[in-house]
C-alpha cells in the first residue's frame, strides 16, 4: 500500500505538469485550429527566464516569476504576429510548419545564450518536502497538484461566467459569426497566445526544480502533453486534465510493475488504443461525415 | 637572343607560381602536423574547447623541447559539429590532406565508430578516447586509445566496492543505450566473478523526468550498495535527488559521469559521499598533478578527462613517431605499440596489441561536493 500511494502521489504530480502544458495545446487548437508544437518551448523559455532573473541577477522569486510570466505574455504577442497571423489565411499544415520551425528556432536560441550544460532552479520552498506516514510528498510536486486544481476553476470561471472568456468561446466555436456579433476575432486569437504562453510558461517554472532547466525540457514534456490531449478529447479542457493525469499515474505505475525502461511506452501504448477504439478521445464527441 | 611573347608569357607565369610553389614546399616540411577533429560547435562545444586546449598544452610543451623528429609540431582542427555525420567529414577533409601523419578522434564511441571505416582505409594513426571496448577490438590496427575502456570501469567499480567497501548486494543501474548498456554488462559480469552477482539490474530510459519507481525497486530488492552507469548528467542529478528524498543512503560507486562538473552542480547534496571511476584524478599521479597544474595556469578551469585525454594523445602520438623515427604510417603503429610505462596525465600507459594504453582507474569520493581522489585499481589482464 504504501509502494501504491508514493507512486500515486508522485503520478499525480508529473500528470499535473502534462495537464498544464495539454491545456495551452487545446486552448490555441481551439481558437486557431492548428496544433502549436512550440508549446513545450514555451516552457523552456520560461524556466531560462526565470534562471536570468533569480539565479543571474538574483532578483526575488515572487518577482523573478511574475517578470517571466509578463515575458511569456510578450513571447504570446510576438508568437501570434510573427508565426500564426501571416499565416491565418493558409491551411493548417504551413501553419504547423511554422510553429515547429518556431519550436527549433526558440531552441537554438536558447542554446547559443546558454548553451547545452542544465541549470539549477531552486523551488518556491526551503523544505524539499514532508514525510506523511509512508509516504514522501515532495513540496514542489504538491504546488504543481495545487496550482493544476486552482486552474481548473480558473478556466472554469473564466470561460463560463466572464464576458471575455464567452468572446473567446464564440471565436473558437464560430470565428464569422463572432466577427459578425462584433467580436474582434484576432484580439480573440492574440489573447489565447498570450493565456497559452503564460499556461506553458507557469508548466516550465513549476516543473523546473524537479527536472532542472534544460533546452529538451520542454519537448520531452511536450510530447507526452499532445498524447494527453488526444487522449482526453482534442479540443475540450476538461479533457486535457484528465488526459495529462492519466499519462502521468499510467506511466508511473507502468515503470513500477512492468518495465521501466519502457516507461515512455505505455503513455503512447494507452494513445495507440485511443486512436483505434476510441480517436474522439474520453471527452471528445464522435464527427461523422455524411455520404 | 630573341627575346618571344612565348618567353615572356613562360616567365610571367613562372614568376607568379614560384613563390606558391616554394612557400608549399617549405610548409610541407618545415613541420609535422596533426589532425584533430573535436566539437567545436553543437551540444558538446564547451568540452570540446577543453580538449583542443589541452592538445595545444601539450604541442606548445613538445616544440619547446624540441619538437617532433627535429621539426616543429602543427594542429590543424576541424569541427567534427557533435555528430556522427560531422565527424566523418572533418576527417574526410583532415584525411585529404597527405602531409598529416597522425590523428586525434573523438572521445564518444559513437563518433569513433562512425569514423572508423574511413581510418582503416587511410591507415594512418588515429588516437581516441571513446571507450566502447569493441573499439579496439573489431580488427582496427590504427585505432590507439588514450582512456581506459569500460571494460575496466566495471572492474574497478565492483572490485571497489566488494573488496574495499565490502557490499555484496548489488543494485546494477544503467540507462539503456549503447554505452549504458555495454557498462552494466560489464559491472555485472564483474560482479558475477566477484561471486556478488546483483539483487538487481535496472536498465532506465535516458531523459527520465522521474525516478520513484527505480528508487522503490532499489529499495524493495534489499541492495546495500548501487552501481550505476547515467549517460546524462539531469538523470543522474534528478535520481540522485529523489534517491535521498525517498530515505535510501546505501553506497553508491558510479561511472565518470557521477564526477562530472554539471553532476555535482545539479544534484549537489544528494551526491556528497559518494564514489566514482574517473580515467582523470588531478592527486592520482606527480605526471596527473603536474598537467592539472599546467593547465589551471592557462586556462584558469579545473582540468578534467576532456583536456587530459587530449594532452597525453599528442604526447603519445610525438613519442611514437619519434621512436620511429620516421611518419611511415606503419612505423609510427609498431612504435606506439611498444610504448611501455609512459607516465601521462591519465595514467600510466602501458600499450597492448589491441591498442589500448591504459588498464585501470581512480577511484574518487565526493567529500562535501569535493572530488578527492582514493586509490588506483590496475589490471595486468
Amino acid at each position: 500500500m504504501d509502494l501504491f500511494l508514493q507512486l500515486l502521489f508522485t503520478g499525480i504530480g508529473i500528470g499535473a505538469v502534462y495537464a498544464l502544458v495539454a491545456l495551452g495545446f487545446v486552448l490555441i487548437f481551439r481558437a486557431t485550429n492548428v496544433v502549436n508544437f512550440a508549446q513545450g518551448e514555451f516552457s523552456m523559455v520560461a524556466a531560462y527566464l526565470m534562471v536570468v532573473f533569480s539565479v543571474d541577477l538574483g532578483w526575488p522569486y515572487w518577482l523573478s516569476f511574475l517578470i517571466a510570466l509578463a515575458g511569456m505574455a510578450l513571447l504570446g504577442v510576438v508568437f501570434n504576429l510573427g508565426v500564426y497571423y501571416p499565416l491565418r489565411h493558409r491551411s493548417f499544415l504551413p501553419v504547423i510548419i511554422a510553429t515547429i520551425g518556431a519550436s527549433i528556432l526558440l531552441d537554438n536560441s536558447v542554446l547559443a545564450i546558454y548553451g547545452p550544460q542544465p541549470q539549477v532552479l531552486q523551488g518556491w520552498f526551503d523544505t524539499p518536502g514532508i514525510q506523511l506516514g509512508p509516504v514522501y510528498l515532495d513540496s514542489q510536486y504538491l504546488l504543481i497538484i495545487a496550482v493544476t486544481i486552482a486552474l481548473v476553476f480558473f478556466n472554469y470561471w473564466f470561460f463560463e461566467h466572464t464576458m471575455l472568456g464567452k468572446k473567446l468561446q464564440a471565436t473558437s466555436q464560430d470565428k464569422e459569426m463572432a466577427s459578425l456579433l462584433g467580436i474582434s476575432v484576432s484580439s480573440m486569437i492574440m489573447l489565447t497566445f498570450i493565456y497559452s504562453a503564460i499556461l506553458g510558461g507557469l508548466a516550465g517554472v513549476l516543473v523546473a526544480p524537479v527536472l532542472f532547466v534544460s533546452i529538451q525540457m520542454g519537448s520531452t514534456i511536450a510530447l507526452k502533453a499532445f498524447a494527453a490531449t488526444i487522449i482526453g478529447g482534442f479540443g475540450d479542457v476538461a479533457g486535457a486534465i484528465i488526459g495529462g493525469l492519466a499519462i502521468g499515474v499510467i506511466e508511473t505505475f507502468g515503470a513500477a510493475y512492468i518495465s521501466v525502461p519502457y516507461k515512455d511506452g505505455f503513455a503512447f501504448l494507452v494513445l495507440i488504443l485511443f486512436l483505434i477504439f476510441r480517436p474522439q478521445g474520453i471527452f471528445g464527441e464522435r464527427v461523422a461525415e455524411k455520404a | 637572343m630573341k627575346f618571344t611573347r612565348r618567353d615572356f608569357t613562360v616567365g610571367m607565369a613562372a614568376g607568379i607560381v614560384a613563390p606558391y610553389v616554394i612557400t608549399s614546399a617549405r610548409a610541407q616540411g618545415a613541420t609535422i602536423k596533426i589532425g584533430m577533429c573535436a566539437p567545436v560547435t553543437g551540444p558538446a562545444a564547451e568540452s570540446g574547447g577543453y580538449a583542443v586546449k589541452g592538445a595545444k598544452l601539450a604541442l606548445d610543451a613538445i616544440n619547446k623541447a624540441g619538437g617532433i623528429l627535429g621539426k616543429q609540431g602543427e594542429l590543424i582542427v576541424e569541427d567534427d559539429q557533435t555528430t556522427n555525420p560531422g565527424i566523418v567529414l572533418a576527417f574526410s577533409k583532415l584525411a585529404a590532406q597527405s602531409d598529416i601523419v597522425g590523428f586525434l578522434g573523438s572521445i564518444r564511441s559513437t563518433q569513433v565508430h562512425a569514423m572508423a571505416p574511413d581510418v582503416i582505409k587511410l591507415g594512418k594513426p588515429v588516437m581516441i578516447g571513446g571507450t566502447d571496448p569493441n573499439l579496439t577490438h573489431m580488427g582496427n590496427q590504427w585505432l590507439f586509445r588514450c582512456r581506459p575502456n569500460d571494460s575496466y570501469s566495471g572492474r574497478v567499480i565492483a572490485e571497489y566496492g566488494v573488496k574495499t567497501l565490502g557490499k555484496k548486494k548489488w543494485a546494477v543501474l544503467h540507462s539503456t543505450d549503447a554505452f549504458g548498456t555495454a557498462g552494466g554488462k560489464a559491472l555485472t559480469e564483474a560482479l558475477t566473478k566477484l561471486g556478488s552477482a546483483p539483487v538487481l539490474d535496472q536498465g532506465y530510459a535516458n531523459q527520465s523526468q522521474d525516478f520513484t519507481p527505480v528508487v522503490l525497486a532499489i529499495r524493495q530488492s534489499g541492495a546495500d550498495i548501487i552501481g550505476s552507469y547515467f549517460t546524462f548528467e539531469n538523470d543522474l542529478g534528478i535520481f540522485g535527488r529523489q534517491l535521498r528524498q525517498l530515505g535510501v543512503n546505501i553506497p553508491w560507486v558510479g561511472s565518470p559521469s557521477i564526477t562530472n562538473v554539471t553532476a555535482l552542480k545539479l544534484a549537489g547534496p544528494a551526491l556528497y559521499n559518494t564514489y566514482g571511476v574517473a580515467d582523470y584524478a588531478e592527486d592520482s599521479s606527480d605526471a596527473s598533478k603536474a598537467f592539472g597544474k599546467l593547465y589551471r595556469a592557462a586556462t584558469k578551469v579545473a582540468p578534467d578527462n576532456q583536456s587530459s585525454w587530449t594532452y597525453d594523445a599528442i604526447n603519445v602520438l610525438a613519442q611514437g613517431i619519434n621512436k620511429a623515427g620516421s611518419t611511415d604510417p606503419g612505423k609510427i603503429r609498431e612504435a606506439i605499440l611498444s610504448i611501455k610505462k609512459f607516465a601521462g596525465a591519465e595514467g600510466e600507459y602501458n600499450f597492448d596489441q589491441n591498442g589500448d594504453g591504459l588498464h585501470g582507474y581512480n577511484v574518487v569520493r565526493n567529500d562535501k561536493g569535493n572530488i578527492v581522489f582514493d586509490k588506483h585499481i590496475e589490471f595486468n589482464d
